[in-house]
């Protein structure tokens, strides 16, 4: 089997050889810049340097896919904020918005030309150029903010917080305003070559938010942006997601991704046996900062635990030693075998 | 007396349920009726607060509600604030940088843990967010702080907590370092070489006040 056919078979609950390991969000490492000569702040706005480093942790690692882009920024700069490259700094720093467009209750404007705004247009030409690149033989994939995680780049986070508790309504009126451009942003990728599309929604676990509060405000919303996509997609949510795993399931995605604070196990019995269930690898703790050992043991506890997919709970932190990114490999190629 | 005890009562729960209006009339009242500032913010309002800790802690409460209540102990604290005796005033616990590091913008968690500093008589320093990491040393030298909070909620922004530890063990051995944010754990403390972490504002609040203790001690012995 093709490491694509691995992951796409996986996301369609279809019989593989052997779980797979992957992402949906950032994969790219020191390594792989090194190797090209890339500097990551430069990566995010020229799409053939974002795809060379995209490509290189499979190409380096055999991890099996290609992500792009790397920063949470790509909407939101669509949208009308400002965002920080980090440009001219030695150590890596992921883009942040610097201005927010918005207050909660204000009217927010989606230009109609919003597939030619900012660097959406730079992403579909990474995706093309990842599709060339790995020739099929390699899963692309792209991902999108979810409504609620969206909004929370728009607008200052006090703001939505509180309001989301004061003034649903207005909050409520907004997610639904998002869930349009942000399917449309994520159908143009699928088109450029998106194998499939992780939806972001990292600002709403239990952590920040009530089981109720998701219930009401964040899950409808998710739920339409994942009915308008139209290619396999990945729900990630990071964070403690216990206690929404079956809301998270109920969104109708072909996947759900959680992290280490996730019982994968009692997940697991809850969505039962059809459930395509990603995850739990701690994506700094241990692929970062643990030794190849601990690695191993992450990796074999996850698939003990029922993923159908070895995935880091977050984008792998680039200076990942090179002898966990092996040792994640060979862990997945040794217990992992169907 | 009664009373007194009573507005106590009233204002912390008016905390908890995040009734800054409520907040607001008892301290109103509490100063018309010439009781202690200080005896308020401590018995009323941090007191509420720190049962609102309790609630995050159980899930019964979550971050838009703490952030509401946050908003209500403002409120009492601007009004009783100017009233605070002069001898209290003057009687800082210790003087404190906190900032959330660069490449990171959330500062909810930060901001939470400023305002118990504030609150507890801390002298705070706040250099807000994505700071830059030299600016933590600077201004730890500037302010002569005894402790220094960083802040990072993201694994991709938490290795720069990291360079600011080496910066500021290099410049000045004895500073403490308390670190906080969703993916710090306290092998992230050990990992780094840092003093403490809080797993909420109320708890970074204890460790603080314990390292500025001893570092005081310290600093006390070493003058005799």
């Amino acid at each position: 089997m093709t490491p694509k056919e691995r992951v796409m078979n996986t996301l369609e609950k279809r019989r593989v050889d052997r779980v797979p390991a992957f992402s949906g969000m950032g994969n790219v490492t020191v390594a792989g810049m090194r190797k090209h000569g890339i500097d990551f702040a430069s990566s995010h706005a020229d799409a053939g340097l974002m795809a060379t480093l995209a490509c290189s942790t499979y190409e380096l690692f055999r991890f099996e896919c290609a992500v792009v882009p790397f920063d949470l920024c790509v909407e939101a700069e669509a949208l009308g904020c400002e965002v920080n490259f980090y440009a001219g700094k030695s150590s890596i720093l992921y883009p942040t918005i610097k201005t927010k467009v918005l207050r909660v209750g204000e009217e927010l404007s989606i230009p109609e030309d919003l597939l030619e705004r900012g660097r959406i247009p730079l992403v579909q030409e990474a995706i093309s150029l990842c599709r060339e690149r790995l020739n099929g033989e390699v899963a692309v994939g792209s991902y999108v903010l979810g409504p609620f995680t969206l909004a929370g780049q728009l607008i200052d986070l006090n703001d939505l917080l509180k309001s989301s508790f004061k003034k649903p309504a207005q909050v409520k009126a907004l997610l639904e305003q998002l869930v349009e451009p942000l399917a449309e942003i994520a159908n143009s990728y699928a088109e450029s070559g998106a194998d499939y599309i992780t939806v972001r929604e990292m600002g709403a676990p239990s952590d920040v938010i009530s089981p109720r509060m998701f219930k009401t405000l964040v899950q409808p919303y998710l739920k339409e942006t994942i009915a308008r996509i139209k290619a396999p997609t990945i729900l990630h949510m990071c964070g403690d997601t216990n206690m929404l795993v079956e809301m998270l399931h109920e969104c109708g995605a072909s996947a759900i991704s959680v992290e280490q604070k996730n019982d994968v196990l009692a997940t697991r019995s809850k969505l039962g046996e059809e459930a395509v269930i990603l995850g739990n690898l701690d994506a700094y703790g241990v692929i970062v900062k643990g030794t190849s050992s601990e690695v191993e043991q992450a990796v074999k506890q996850a698939i003990e635990a029922g993923v159908d997919g070895v995935m880091p709970g977050c984008d792998i932190w680039p200076e990942v030693p090179e002898e966990n990114m092996h040792a994640l490999m060979q862990a997945v190629e040794r217990y992992g075998v169907r | 007396m009664a009373e007194k005890e009573q507005l106590l009562e009233e204002m912390r729960k008016a905390v908890i349920e995040f009734d800054e209006d409520r907040v607001k009339e008892l301290a109103n009242r509490w100063i018309e009726l010439g009781y202690d500032a200080n005896e308020a913010i401590f018995e009323g309002l941090a007191a509420g607060m720190e049962v609102v800790g309790e609630l995050f802690a159980k899930n019964e409460y979550f971050v838009p509600e703490v952030l509401m209540c946050a908003d209500a102990l403002y409120a009492g604290l601007d009004i009783l604030r100017p009233h605070i005796k002069a001898e209290d005033r003057t009687e800082t616990k210790g003087v404190v940088v906190i900032g959330t590091v660069e490449g990171d913008v959330h500062d909810i968690g930060k901001n939470l843990v400023k305002l118990m500093f504030e609150v507890a008589g801390f002298e705070v320093h706040d250099l807000g967010k994505d700071v830059p990491l030299e600016k933590f040393v600077e201004e730890q030298l500037r302010t002569d702080a005894d402790l220094v909070c960083l802040s990072a909620m993201m694994t991709t922004t938490m290795p720069g907590m990291k360079k600011v530890i080496e910066m500021l063990r290099e410049r000045n051995p004895n500073v403490k370092i308390m670190i906080g944010g969703a993916p710090v754990s306290e092998k992230t403390v050990e990992m780094y070489g840092a003093d403490a972490t809080g797993k909420d504002a109320a708890s970074a609040l204890e460790e603080a006040i314990r390292m500025v203790s001893s570092l005081r001690e310290m600093k006390r012995r070493k003058e005799i």
